[in-house]
């Protein structure tokens, strides 16, 4: 049989940012990213910038995960200054970062993963039949942002966030009533396990290396170590002698490998495989009503592990608020030159920002690498994995696998390149 | 109103999409004109969707950085009744603008090895390259301009939108000056409203990002930061995180 087989997805839609899929199964077979989002260059105008504007120049990399952009990078300039923070900032850091999280895999499932599932070209078009899946997804998106806004001031690019603390905190009454409105949004949150656990999802299995932040105390988000799967363990000073990125010659965001290994996989999914146990018992509960295996190596199951999550943050949140009492607290900085890095959990996985100071707070250098380039070579790995599983279907079946798995991924582009 | 509905295209550029997951957040404030429109080209939103339009009214997010952007803008531009920037890097530039302080190159082997494959120019907002109908500003845009300009449309009445200083909003707030009592150097009084004054709210100074107001005077406001104590350099900085291209910021940007 000789049929040319030649796919190329010139755009791929719902998703964030821009990117065209390239699958030639015939001649010289290839299956790239072609990642066409323009570079804007961050971490070459960055160089120039002073150390406390850092967090709000950052977080307009990403309009879905600012906070987590805003956090990393102020962690890490606090790491290069010395700066220590206070619990109370830890606490509302995690909050932030928490009711981001559960936001952003919100939108993911419902208006970029779940219209695949169903046939349709985006969400707007699921508006009847999908009425109150909608209308929940909406609630609890609300309630989250309004969390985020009620700690960073707005929920899109926050405000109070800068190295050394919160310039305001909210009052506790503000979040006794945040309190009853996450308490409320609960069995909604269950219902989108039940939601995503309905998708058709395809029977794919790839061996992968799953990398995530760990501690003792938590399910991490934003401190811990750097583990694996297959053994990684290493401390966040260590990140340059673990990871190793480099350009590409068609994609301009930049693939990131594990030096002496290869490929790996970040995300909602390589965080249940590294710290299942970590989480809330009734998010366990969850994961076994649906018959949700740990350890997964099925990429479309990353949305299965978001939606867990979706139930889990939502817990964490009212946890974390009801166990807390908040007070207005004074903050001094003081500049030191230094180098130092941070890494988060994004809600797409593992976030690195690294940043040089010198005495007089400017900053020399800078290195983001996002979620998106650790996931890279290896959504590439899995699309040639699955062509080649599905290689006598007919292009339209591969092109949907082919769209799917990427978005599966969850991938941010405009993160990707930055 | 008009029987057909208004086919709305949204494009985006160079920037973080956050406007575009603006209008979700909005959704409860805007479904109800949005029902009355037809969003017929949106990447994120929905696959296919016809680019070439036409379109009632374009809205375009994010600032061009590369030549493809300035093509397909005037191809969008010649398809639409009205195109309308959303959002600062689209208004004034933005962030992405931050990197015309300095050499195009510069910048970019700070990032790239292999800079043969790069071909960014300059960052430029929408109207320097295409004539516009309005600004929807905010970094992320705001939903009061952005409700008035699809409400205004739809009535087929000449959009008001918010033509003054975070200075007034903040007045209006009755929260003390942190620029005048608290010595903050603050970007407000250069500023355009509609954030609500966010930031002397949150015990901050303005940091700018709804970029320039009109008729801003950014020399009184640099000459007052000079006064108090910033260096050159400083001030620049202030006058550069958004909005380098506007023409309004540079006698600030001089930096004195």
């Amino acid at each position: 049989m000789t049929t040319k087989k030649k796919i190329e997805v010139d755009y791929l839609a719902r998703v964030e940012g821009e990117t065209s899929i390239l699958v030639q199964l015939d001649h010289a077979p290839a299956i790239k990213l072609k990642i066409f989002e323009p570079p804007r260059f961050f971490e070459g105008f960055l160089v120039g910038r002073k150390y406390d504007e850092v967090g709000d120049i950052v977080s307009r990399i990403c309009g879905i995960c600012p906070v987590s952009h805003m956090t990393t990078a102020i962690q890490a300039v606090e790491n290069a200054m010395g700066i220590e923070v206070s619990e109370q900032t830890v606490v509302l850091r995690k909050l932030m970062s928490i009711s981001q999280i559960v936001a952003s895999h919100l939108i993911h499932l419902y208006m970029l993963a779940m219209p695949d599932y169903y046939g349709y070209a985006g969400i707007v078009d699921m508006q009847k039949k999908f009425s109150k899946q909608i209308a929940n997804l909406m609630k609890m998106k609300e309630v989250m942002n309004k969390l985020t806004g009620l700690i960073g001031g707005r929920a899109l690019h926050p405000v109070t966030h800068i190295p050394g603390g919160f310039t305001a905190i909210p009052s506790n009454e503000a979040l006794a009533s945040m309190l009853e409105e996450l308490k409320a949004i609960r069995p909604l949150a269950k219902q989108v396990v039940k939601d995503v656990s309905r998708f058709n999802i395809p029977d794919f299995h790839s061996d992968s290396e799953y990398v995530a932040l760990t501690n003792e105390r938590e399910y991490a988000v934003n401190e811990g170590k750097i583990v694996s799967t297959k053994g990684l363990n290493i401390a966040v000073e260590d990140y340059y002698e673990a990871f190793d990125e480099s350009q590409v010659s068609y994609a301009f965001a930049k693939k990131s490998v594990l030096k002496e290994r290869t490929s790996f996989m970040v995300g909602a999914l390589a965080r249940l495989n590294n710290k299942f146990d970590r989480l809330q018992s009734e998010t366990k509960t969850a994961a076994n009503e649906i018959g949700f295996e740990i350890p997964s190596n099925n990429p479309f199951h990353n949305n299965l592990a978001q939606s867990l999550e979706v139930v889990d943050g939502i817990k964490r949140c009212i946890q974390l608020i009801d166990s807390n009492q908040f007070k207005d607290g004074d903050f001094r900085v003081k500049v030191r030159p230094g180098a130092g890095g941070s890494v988060t959990e994004a809600p797409r996985g593992l976030l690195f920002h690294w940043y040089k100071i010198n005495r007089k707070g400017i900053l020399e250098k800078a290195n983001i690498v996002t979620p998106t380039s650790h996931n890279f070579h290896n959504i590439e790995k899995d699309l040639k994995k699955l062509v080649n599983e599905n290689k006598d279907e007919d292009r339209d079946r591969i092109r949907l696998l082919c769209e799917q798995l990427v978005r599966a991924y969850d991938p941010c582009f405009s993160c990707s390149v930055h | 109103m008009k029987k057909n509905k208004p086919k709305i295209g949204i494009f985006k550029y160079s920037c973080c999409a956050g406007c575009e997951f603006q209008l979700i957040y909005f959704q409860k404030y805007i479904m109800e004109v949005f029902e009355a429109a037809e969003i017929t080209y949106c990447k994120m939103l929905r696959s296919g969707g016809n680019e070439n339009g036409p379109f009632d009214i374009a809205l375009i997010e994010g600032a061009i950085t590369e030549q493809w952007q300035a093509e397909q803008l005037k191809k969008v531009r010649s398809a639409s009744k009205y195109l309308i920037p959303i959002g600062s890097c689209a208004v004034c530039g933005g962030v992405p603008a931050i990197k015309n302080t300095e050499q195009e190159y510069e910048v970019q082997k700070r990032v790239y090895e292999d800079t043969s494959v790069i071909h960014s120019v300059k960052t430029h907002s929408i109207d320097q390259y295409v004539k516009v109908d309005g600004y929807i500003k905010g970094c992320p845009m705001g939903v009061r301009d952005l409700t008035e300009m699809v409400i205004s449309l739809l009535m087929e009445k000449r959009p008001d939108y918010l033509e003054y200083c975070v200075c007034v909003e903040c007045k209006l707030k009755g929260n003390i000056c942190v620029l005048v009592s608290y010595g903050e150097p603050c970007m407000g009084p250069v500023t355009n409203a509609g954030c609500g004054a966010l930031c002397p709210s949150h015990n901050r100074g303005c940091y700018g990002c709804w970029g320039p107001m009109k008729d801003a005077n950014s020399r009184a406001l640099a000459e007052q930061f000079k006064k108090m104590g910033l260096s050159k350099e400083d001030i620049n900085r202030r006058f550069t995180e958004f909005g380098q291209p506007a023409n309004e910021w540079k006698a600030g940007q001089i930096g004195l």
